[in-house]
């Protein structure tokens, strides 16, 4: 089981809505699998028939599980077709490559509550979160905001555990944000995950609220996040010139042609893929780098970031 | 003595309202306020003044143009006004304190303790510099200390008094000066008067 990946074994797969899959994942050689901790994510690899997608998804398994990694998907419609794959092609029983987990979005153990503000599959890091909660007596509360026909689908996750607020978009069932935010007790730690037009809100609300910087915690999706217009990079230190097309992103070009390049979350946030870039003009979508090293415009992290120049030159 | 290499000596600021907090608590250790000060104090919290509480510590008269006055004698309330809170504090709310290091860091612990984060906490430094100082060999904190080297009040070594400082003690580090030749005691400086 000990290597630079893992290899996966899907045990149960279930549509758990016509939009979401649930997946059981279990080590293909029958051993146990690193635990992880509350808030982590596991990057699939996705052999799609046109190509090889890497997706980062949250582990939603109990904390420290050693037995099986569960995740849920949403299907997105304007999928590059990482979701498509996982919802059309992959069966029980099929094998597939993985990376250890990493945790950008970890509970922060000296909080004295945990606020916790989800959109739609947003929730997915929270269900670690709250399986954590459930040993440790935290105080904590949870408001999922979703769609009405999809109140119920994260129930088998959410019974018996208190403090779990649902919303949706009807009179009397919306999430008032800025009251929620204005009566948390000092020492509250909130953290968001959802669509960017939310998180984005969110940040802002909290920031307007006077909250210190220090308790917010924000986890986006990676998804959606990368495609863009065609632009060609070349790899300075490897002599190769390579075309990245509009739905993949420039770390995807780079190991297409089989260049390593190191990375973790693939979504900007954690900063392992940074690379100096040496000319052209980034278009950065990263929540990474400072506005100093943005304006420096020396560094890029490939995993989301494109060109806006039409050529970038990168130390790799 | 404010400012020094060490990395861990605090450095303090001004008082301002920080106009992004709900609620805004200004803690004035009383011997420190100089005449006028309370009055050029309500003039830069005045943005603030409707969500203001202030608490002066010690004798001291006026407050006017401080939000809420509470008078409480001693560092000693305050912190007991923290650790029996029944009032709720928010995550928005802001805490300002005015005073000695010694009075500064009893007040930030005593915050910090019921969940304050540093970013909340505002400290000005006024009056002594005298210091609080921690005992390296037998843990005592000895209090006033205004001298460059100090008799440990518990096991009465001669203390050398560093700028390097605990913000969870609240107290600068002592080491014995004269360990490695006993007696020998270098002059004593009024330093932290």
């Amino acid at each position: 089981m000990i290597g630079e990946t893992l290899t996966l074994k899907v045990a149960a797969a279930s549509a758990i809505s016509p939009s979401l899959r649930h997946l059981r994942l279990v080590a293909a050689d029958g051993g146990k699998l690193p635990p992880a901790a509350a808030g982590a994510h596991l990057q699939l690899v996705l052999n799609g028939a046109a190509r090889t997608h890497r997706n980062a998804y949250s582990l939603i398994s109990r904390p420290g599980a050693r037995d099986a990694y569960e995740i849920i998907v949403r299907r997105v419609p304007s999928s590059r077709g990482g979701s498509a794959f996982i919802h059309e092609q992959l069966k029980v029983g099929d094998v597939l490559e993985a990376g250890w987990p990493g945790n950008l979005f970890a509970p922060v153990r000296t909080a004295r509550r945990h606020l916790m503000i989800a959109g739609g599959i947003g929730i997915t890091p929270f269900l670690s979160y709250l399986a954590d909660f459930a040993f440790g007596g935290a105080d904590y509360a949870l408001h999922l905001c979703c769609r009405e026909d999809e109140q119920h689908v994260f129930d088998p996750w959410l019974a018996g555990k208190s403090g779990v607020n649902v919303h949706w978009d009807a009179d009397g069932r919306r999430l008032d944000i800025p009251a929620l935010l204005a009566a948390q007790p000092v020492g509250t730690h909130l953290y968001v995950c959802g669509p960017a037009a939310m998180n984005d809100e969110v940040l802002e609300l909290a920031a307007a609220a006077g909250w210190p910087a220090s308790h917010v915690h924000c986890e986006h999706f990676g998804s959606a996040l990368s495609g863009g217009e065609a632009f060609h990079a070349f790899l300075a230190k490897s002599g190769i010139e390579v075309s990245v097309g509009e739905d993949e992103s420039l770390l995807e070009a780079i190991e297409r042609i089989g260049v390593k390049a190191p990375c973790l979350c693939r979504g900007g946030a954690c900063g392992v893929c940074v690379t100096p870039l040496l000319d052209g003009e980034a278009e950065h979508r990263d929540h990474y780098l400072s506005a100093a090293e943005r304006e420096a415009g020396r560094l890029i992290l490939p995993c989301v970031s494109r060109a806006r120049s039409g050529r970038l030159v990168l130390d790799l | 003595m404010l400012h020094s290499d060490i990395k861990s000596r605090p450095t303090y600021t001004q008082l301002e309202p920080d106009l992004s907090g709900s609620q805004h608590l200004l803690i004035i250790e009383g011997d420190t306020v100089l005449p006028g000060r309370l009055d050029s104090l309500a003039g830069t919290f005045a943005p603030v003044e409707e969500n203001l509480h202030t608490w002066l510590v010690g004798t001291q008269a006026g407050g006017l143009g401080l939000g809420k006055v509470w008078r409480l004698p001693e560092v000693a309330d305050v912190v007991d006004a923290f650790a029996c809170a029944t009032r709720g504090y928010g995550i928005g709310d802001r805490l300002y304190v005015q005073g000695t290091e010694p009075f500064l860091w009893s007040v930030a612990k005593a915050a910090a303790i019921i969940g304050f984060s540093a970013e909340q906490i505002h400290l000005h430094h006024a009056g002594s510099l005298r210091r609080r100082v921690w005992c390296t060999h037998c843990h005592t904190v000895t209090e006033n200390v205004t001298t460059s080297i100090a008799s440990c009040s518990g096991c009465h070594r001669h203390l050398l008094v560093r700028d390097h400082f605990s913000r969870r003690l609240g107290a600068f580090m002592g080491v014995m000066v004269d360990a490695e030749a006993p007696g020998e005691v270098p002059a004593v400086e009024e330093s932290f008067a």
